[in-house]
């Protein structure tokens, strides 16, 4: 049964990195076969923490897609951005910087492929107003929005997966992600004129140009925006207060999304817009295959010779994780690869003795994962959505493009990461 | 009636054609739509007006439409200006591509259930594998009333 679940999951996962067959097809069919050969069965699919599908990821996110797509509507974002642009007063040095702190910020709340699809247009129409080329701002804030997500439970997919496998809580991701992504933030910043160097030209009679957007216009219902912001803060209130509230944040966004329902009086078509039912059910045939491996014992086998190969030593074992999950998630998709190591890592946690904080191995995980999906033009669906807007736009932005810029971002906030790692959970822990 | 009886000539645009050739054209005559041949004559694409007016709309504005208020008035004036260097094929929306042409011997019948079924105001009628003319939904109203 372990041979028939490894070969089913490693010719998936072959198929999904080649990116040539729906990938969502590629997880159902292979989920589908694992439960008709009877390796797992519909009570460990459907009812099991640790080998079924995991009900907590799918709900959060698909309760985070319903808000997403109501406060979409506002054009509160495209408020900010325009503003921010404004601020800069026309230096394309500080717009890039303003709109990269806004990515950030924004991805840090919603899911990075709505921050981009939010920012995009707007770079695009402060850019044709300044006479620049818009390709390294898009890809300024695609790196950024990646670095971001990284701050919060909700803000990239595979935090949430590693939030409800390791019993995380939103809290714990601000007092151990946040640090790091603020330094990582910095570093990024302070590159940004030397990455892009030779962009930052302009006519200086185009910079009246921008000064004349009207941001208020941007805003099409103030009253929608008002009721969106109370939920939202709502929202995040709940995930801060886990603590006291005893409330999972799957619930706590169903809940938000019911209220938004109810009081935004939206039709179904539009709040329903931006549900990605196919991302929703790529995760349930993702966590199917995952669980049939745990069910038939090959997790635990792997974690063993993990443990083996680093001698049980937890510094070894985060640097481990970490190295390893930043170049196979800018590789492939950060989110299979992160359902496949969750439950390894979870078993590493259980059987490494000498570690102070037994979460630092869940930590290098959700760095890795996160950070490496710049490493290159396909590591992560934000990146993917924005070589497509840009494009569509006639600004194409080439593989190797976005790889030159994305490796070295990579590289620097791995190493960080590794450094932060090494002296908060090692030096000083 | 068939389609061949009922067809019209109307004005046709190249797909290689300028972008701006082709929505003067619609201006100018104040037609409903047009028919985009591709390079050997034959209908690539039919293009109902209101889809001309894209092509004036940038695609971030597409993307995001709450973005169209930002623009002010003296730039939003000049947005036809950016299609002097485009031509059709660069700004001829992907669905538009599949609206089939109608056979010389369709009936009214067939040809309004096309026109219905992919809201198009008008629809090439091909004979012998050339385009043989156009009918316009007034055109198709016409014949169907007066019958």
């Amino acid at each position: 049964m372990a041979t028939i679940a490894i070969t089913v999951f490693v010719i998936a996962y072959i198929l999904i990195a080649s990116d040539r067959i729906n990938k969502t097809l590629v997880a159902l069919c292979g989920g589908a076969i694992v439960l008709a050969l009877g390796i797992i069965g519909a009570d460990d699919a459907f009812f099991s923490h640790e080998t079924g599908i995991d009900w907590n990821v799918i709900f959060l996110l698909f309760g985070m897609m319903i808000i997403v797509g109501v406060l979409r509507q506002t054009g509160v974002f495209e408020y900010i951005a325009i503003w921010s642009a404004k601020r800069a007063n026309g230096s394309p040095l500080r717009i890039m910087i303003l709109l990269v702190l806004v990515t950030a910020f924004a991805s840090a709340l919603l899911d990075n492929v709505t921050t981009v699809l939010l920012i995009a247009p707007v770079t695009l129409l402060v850019c044709e107003r300044l006479a620049i080329n818009p390709v390294p701002f898009l890809i300024a804030e695609v790196l950024a929005s990646n670095i971001g997500g990284a701050s919060t439970l909700v803000g990239d997919p595979p935090n949430i997966i590693i939030a409800s496998r390791a019993g995380l809580t939103f809290n714990d991701f601000l007092v151990h992600m946040t640090p790091i992504v603020l330094i990582v933030m910095a570093a990024f910043i302070a590159l940004v004129p030397l990455i892009f160097r030779g962009s930052f030209d302009v006519d200086p009679a185009r910079v009246a140009d921008v000064m004349m957007l009207n941001e208020r216009e941007a805003i099409q219902d103030p009253r929608l925006l008002v009721k969106c912001g109370l939920v939202l803060i709502a929202v995040f209130a709940a995930f801060i207060g886990h603590s006291v509230l005893h409330i999972e944040p799957s619930v706590v966004a169903l809940l938000g999304a019911g209220i938004l329902i109810l009081i935004s009086r939206l039709e179904q078509r539009d709040y329903l817009a931006s549900v990605e039912w196919e991302t929703l059910l790529f995760f349930a045939g993702l966590f199917v295959m995952v669980g049939s491996l745990v069910k038939t014992g090959v997790v635990e086998e792997l974690a063993r010779s993990a443990t083996e190969f680093t001698d049980g030593n937890g510094l070894l074992t985060t640097m481990l994780i970490l190295g390893v999950s930043a170049p196979v998630s800018g590789v492939i998709d950060n989110i299979p690869y992160t359902a496949t190591m969750t439950p390894i890592v979870s078993e590493l946690s259980a059987s490494i003795s000498d570690l102070a904080y037994p979460d630092v191995l869940w930590w290098a995980l959700a760095l890795g994962a996160d950070f490496g999906g710049n490493l290159t033009a396909v590591g992560a669906s934000a990146n993917v959505v924005m070589l497509g807007i840009a494009r569509r736009a006639d600004n194409p932005i080439s593989f190797w493009e976005f790889t030159r810029k994305g490796l070295l971002i990579t590289v620097v906030s791995i190493a960080l990461s590794a450094l932060y790692l090494w002296l908060r959970y090692f030096v000083f822990g | 009636m068939h389609a061949e009886d009922m067809a019209e000539d109307f004005p046709v645009i190249s797909i290689d054609s300028n972008a701006l050739d082709a929505a003067r054209m619609l201006a100018e005559h104040r037609l409903p739509g047009i028919v985009v041949t591709d390079s050997s004559g034959s209908p690539y694409a039919v293009l109902p007006a209101s889809q001309v007016v894209r092509f004036i709309v940038p695609t971030y504005v597409q993307d995001d439409p709450s973005l169209a208020g930002v623009i002010n008035e003296s730039w939003a004036d000049r947005a036809a200006e950016k299609l002097g260097n485009k031509k059709v094929h660069d700004v001829l929306p992907e669905h538009l591509i599949d609206v089939p042409a109608a056979n010389a011997d369709d009936t009214i019948i067939e040809v309004a259930a096309l026109m219905a079924r992919f809201r198009s105001p008008l629809i090439a009628v091909m004979k012998d594998g050339k385009l043989h003319g156009v009918i316009t939904a007034s055109r198709l109203l016409d014949a169907a009333l007066r019958n």
